[in-house]
């Protein structure tokens, strides 16, 4: 049997965080966790996995503002062959997650021309097939999305 | 689950090896400040530093900040620095933010040792 419809989405997992540092490491693993037996190859679970922990650690830090009460929340659905990650905070339209922020160069970080930080953003875009944001109200989600097929620029050995 | 980062400090003829273990993050800012102050401290003329990242379980966007000030410290002092025993997803990272474009990277110590000092006689 041929099938041609695409299956409903599924939710895998859906939980919440106090925003605290470290808390990010909570998130990947499980996050991980709930993606296992889906074929996602290894190398693209780790990318996975860091984008994760670097979403979570802007919503705990930048969305939050480390406030332990207000929770960062997280989904995760499977939708046909995308895995969708969706981190939500309370950081509202003014997160630095907006798209404003500065493209890391690392010559001009080793000059000093800019901050050594700055990555989280660049390497979450670099990790995942798509990075979208939505704002509503205060609620600031960004939705992390990773074919279990993968891409050609995902293949490794 | 944490593990903080720790650093032990090995001085070889010409080169330091800074071998981490535990998580690379903002919690590594003081470990990793104080081993290559310690690496290069008794060793003005020290030409490199090996940073190696075998034992190394997790790297974030903060911990390859500090690791961008440890090359732009290294390079403001005419140092050398290569890493060595990243995973292949690390290494990646590393090509991602062109740190391997400044760093060069080896497969592990022995390779980067090796490599430093010259075959074995």
């Amino acid at each position: 049997m041929t099938q041609v419809a695409r299956p409903a989405p599924r939710r895998l997992d859906a939980f919440e965080l106090p925003s605290e540092p470290g808390n990010e490491r909570l998130a990947l693993a499980r996050v991980a966790e709930s993606v296992q037996g889906l074929g996602l190859p290894e190398a693209r679970l780790e990318k996975l996995k860091t984008a994760v922990a670097e979403a979570t650690m802007n919503a705990i830090e930048h969305g939050n503002g480390n406030r332990a009460e207000i929770p960062v929340e997280v989904e995760v659905t499977q939708n046909g062959d995308e895995i969708v990650v969706a981190i939500s905070d309370q950081g509202g339209a003014a997160h630095p997650d907006g798209g404003t922020a500065e493209e890391p160069d690392l010559l001009q970080k080793l000059d000093g021309a800019q901050s050594p930080r700055g990555w989280g953003l660049f390497l979450i875009r670099n990790m995942v097939d798509a990075m979208d944001i939505t704002t509503n109200g205060q609620r600031h989600t960004i939705w992390l999305t990773m074919r279990t097929g993968g891409t050609a620029d995902g293949q490794h050995v | 689950m944490a593990s903080m980062c720790e650093a032990t400090t090995r001085v070889l003829p010409g080169a330091a090896v800074i071998e981490l273990s535990g998580e690379v993050d903002g919690s590594a800012a003081d470990v990793l400040t104080e081993a290559y102050q310690t690496a290069v401290g008794a060793h003005a003329d020290l030409g490199t530093v090996v940073l190696d990242f075998s034992a190394v379980d997790y790297i974030n966007s903060t911990g390859i900040a500090l690791i961008v000030s440890v090359l732009a410290r290294a390079r403001a002092e005419r140092r050398k620095v290569v890493a060595c025993g990243l995973s292949p997803h690390y290494r990646e990272i590393f090509d991602i933010t062109r740190l391997s474009d400044f760093i060069e990277l080896f497969p592990d110590l022995d390779h980067a040792v090796s490599q430093l000092t010259g075959p074995a006689a």
